[in-house]
């Protein structure tokens, strides 16, 4: 359903680029993830994906279509949630803001948004300002926008990198819980961080991404049982596995 | 190579030739309107070519900046004083405080009647004035910059023994050096400003006058160029203090191994 | 710790003018209390009276100024050129400064203009708006305007060019068309900046009215001190002056009352280092 072809981009024409051949499907419903280093161009990839910056060669097809502007079919969460949500709303109308064009009347765009919030957790907190809520739950509400438009894919930057170890194994609950549901349909997930535990633990497929300049090292199949849990399946020899056979591509990467 | 510098340069080139675009309009305009009141810029431009390097006018444009110095000098000398005191001493800042907010209230222009009655209507009332105007940018900047001095300083001062005299020059003063020289360039704007309303007002000589005089004889082309090189010191003041600013900042965040904003 | 006030409500009333009562500053008040009383000693004995009144003169003059009318009827009418000229530099400074701090080539095309148009200070064109539109109230009114323009201008166009990328990947990505992102992620993000803008002009536009108004000497509370300092009636003149002292000071204060509260967010975001 998403496939991205030899894809390269470089941000001025006799600069280094940033990303070069990259190729790879991701199948309806699968929950990808993407690791690598920094600064191997993890963001530069999921910017290129949902049409925010145009590619310098090859294409990102959504559906058999090209992607060149932002689809409506996809929502971004970002890193710094702290910058992504407007200071100037309240939370139920940062999480409303992308339904302006979704022909719902106002009170039908609110009770969306509150259905959401609830969802997230966030049930007391839909009147207050993002800047008076914990860096866990205002990531929760960045989530709960990009997830209010009932989006097919969502991607999603280094969601958990600022925040601390122990919400971020909430979060990431949080987000098997998004992938898992959604009514019988499941939500499509490319998810881009730079750790590679969390990759393991969440992903259907993860692929690797090496840097400088940016291009994809390998794919491997997580093949862990549905629904997850932090300790047992963080614990299984499965996961184990699949997080050394990562490691030692990164590492063979960095030094070959 | 050749597209990355044509980049750089066309965007700076649109600017340019839009300004000179309006500067042909003006002209042009100018030329067939016979508007007594807009002379053609040529003519401005000419008249400036030969007045601006005459002493003629120069006497007038350094009488100016003498006073815009001097009351620069002692303006800013108060300011930074005060603001240090202020900074450092929160009892002496609540105290000093409804004075300060009502006195920067003041449009200094109206403290200018009052200079006059006590001083005159020469230099020392016009220096008075621009001090006046010049001293609180450079206050409010001062007691901001001191504020904001880190915990850490301020712990380390202690921690060293440093007698409050010590503190404050050794201390204060260079952790909010960025601050003080940002109010000081925006006091240098207001102090221009103030040079120009102190010579409108009274008597004696100065750019301000040069204006006004020419206004008054309905020399088109002299006022247009005094306004005009009014508008060159400013900017060349003002782009001075951005490079002295620039140069505390980055001295400031190099210091601290910081990239300067 | 920051909350933003609900509107009203008694409870909050309440406790709101206890903390304003707090915060009211008594050292300091007390401190120009004791200032003034100086100052009336020290004039009274050292005979200044010709130089500088003493305080309770400038007083009375205040009160009989207010009573009678006459400071009232000037301050309106300076008020008046200053509304009316600060108000289209507001309208004017963001229409413009939007418009161009949203395009790079209009950026780009009105550059230098600014940038020589900027450095000249409205005061120094007082002899030139003479000349051109006479000594009425069109006049200040317009010259107010132009003097206010800039630091508006300025400060949108910064205002707006310096939105935060990511808000602007977000509208994008929320299906905002561009007009509807103008107004509602690029206005709000540069309102700080524009309310900065705003409290600088409005006491530029003080300076430049109140200095017309003196050069000019007809009307307004600028030539009535002109007139009173000629007069040498000095507690008159310096009751003027606390007036005027007193309109720039409630201007700002209601400026930054307003703007605490349009910008409520500003304060939270320096907070969290952003």
């Amino acid at each position: 359903m998403l496939r991205v072809a030899q894809l390269g981009k470089r941000y001025s024409s006799d600069g280094p680029a940033a990303l070069t051949g990259v190729s790879f499907d991701v199948t309806a419903g699968e929950l990808l993830a993407v690791v690598g280093p920094s600064g191997c161009g993890k963001t530069t990839l999921l910017r290129l994906l949902c049409g925010l910056t145009p590619p310098s060669e090859g294409a990102v097809l959504f559906n058999g279509r090209p992607v060149l502007r932002p689809p409506h079919e996809f929502a971004l969460v970002f890193q710094d949630y702290s910058r992504s949500l407007f200071p100037w709303l309240s939370v139920v109308r940062n999480v409303m803001f992308p339904l302006r064009g979704a022909g719902l009347t106002r009170t039908g765009r609110i009770s969306r948004a509150e259905a959401v919030l609830d969802e997230m957790g966030l049930h007391g907190a839909a009147h207050k300002y993002p800047w008076q809520l914990s860096g866990g739950m205002q990531q929760r509400v960045a989530i709960a926008r990009a997830l209010v438009s009932l989006p097919e894919v969502l991607l999603l930057d280094e969601p958990f990198a600022s925040i601390d170890a122990l919400t971020r194994a909430e979060l990431q609950d949080v987000l098997l819980r998004v992938h898992g549901v959604s009514g019988g349909r499941r939500v499509t997930i490319v998810h881009v961080t730079h750790d590679i535990d969390e990759a393991v633990y969440l992903a259907d497929r993860v692929l690797i991404l090496s840097s400088a300049p940016g291009r994809v090292a390998g794919s491997i199949e997580v093949g862990l049982a549905r629904p997850r849990a932090q300790t047992a399946t963080r614990s299984s020899p499965r996961f184990l596995a699949v997080r050394n056979e990562i490691h030692l591509v990164i590492a063979a990467k960095e030094l070959g | 190579m050749i597209a990355a510098l044509l980049n750089r340069v066309v965007p700076r080139l649109l600017g340019v030739l839009v300004f000179a675009a309006a500067l042909g309009i003006w002209e042009v305009w100018a030329r067939s309107e016979e508007s007594f009141l807009v002379p053609p810029m040529s003519a401005v431009a000419e008249r400036a070519w030969q007045v601006w390097p005459t002493a003629d006018f120069l006497m007038p444009v350094a009488a100016s900046l003498k006073r815009l110095a001097a009351g620069f000098a002692i303006g800013a000398g108060i300011g930074v004083v005060v603001g240090l005191m202020m900074g450092s001493s929160r009892r002496t800042r609540r105290t000093l405080e409804p004075l300060m907010e009502f006195s920067r209230a003041i449009p200094p222009v109206a403290i200018v009647p009052a200079a006059i009655v006590v001083l005159g209507l020469g230099d020392a009332m016009r220096i008075a004035v621009i001090a006046f105007a010049v001293c609180f940018p450079v206050l409010v900047n001062t007691i901001e910059g001191v504020r904001v001095v880190s915990p850490e300083a301020r712990d380390t001062a202690s921690i060293l023994h440093v007698g409050s005299m010590g503190r404050t020059f050794r201390i204060y003063l260079p952790a909010a050096l960025p601050s003080i020289v940002a109010g000081l360039r925006i006091a240098v704007s207001i102090g221009l400003l103030m040079v120009v309303i102190s010579e409108f007002l009274g008597e004696g000589d100065g750019l301000g006058r040069y204006i006004l005089f020419h206004q008054s004889q309905f020399n088109m082309p002299e006022m247009y160029g005094g306004i005009l090189f009014l508008g060159l010191l400013g900017y060349v003041l003002n782009s001075l203090f951005l490079f002295a600013e620039h140069r505390v900042l980055t001295w400031h965040y190099g210091a601290a191994g910081v990239q300067a904003p | 710790m920051w909350t933003r006030q609900p509107l009203l409500d008694n409870g909050t009333m309440v406790r709101r003018v206890h903390r304003l009562v707090k915060r009211a500053n008594l050292a300091g008040w007390l401190f120009v209390v004791l200032l003034s009383a100086v100052l009336e000693a020290v004039v009274r004995l050292f005979e200044l009276q010709d130089s500088l009144p003493p305080p309770s003169a400038t007083l009375h003059a205040l009160a009989d100024g207010m009573v009678s009318g006459t400071l009232p009827g000037e301050l309106v009418t300076t008020l008046e050129s200053y509304a009316v000229g600060l108000a289209l530099a507001i309208v004017g400074g963001v229409v413009l400064g939007v418009a161009i701090g949203s395009s790079r080539t209009l950026l780009d095309a009105s550059f230098v203009v600014i940038e020589f148009l900027r450095p000249i200070p409205a005061v120094a064109l007082i002899p030139l708006a003479i000349l051109f539109f006479g000594v009425g109230v069109p006049m200040r009114r317009l010259l107010i305007a132009y003097g206010a323009l800039w630091p508006i201008l300025i400060n949108t166009l910064y205002g707006v060019r310096g939105t935060d990328q990511v808000l602007h990947d977000v509208a994008a990505t929320s299906g905002v068309t561009r007009v509807g992102r103008l107004v509602r992620v690029t206005l709000p993000a540069a309102l700080p900046s524009i309310a900065t803008g705003i409290r600088v002009s409005a006491s530029l536009a003080l300076l430049v009215g109140v200095t017309a108004e003196f050069v000019i000497g007809t009307e307004g509370i600028g030539s009535y001190m002109q007139r009173q300092q000629l007069a040498y009636q000095l507690p008159e003149l310096y009751a003027a002056i606390v007036l005027v002292g007193l309109l720039g000071y409630v201007i700002n204060v209601g400026l930054r009352v307003t703007e605490q509260r349009v910008v409520f967010w500003v304060g939270e975001k320096r907070m969290t280092g952003r």
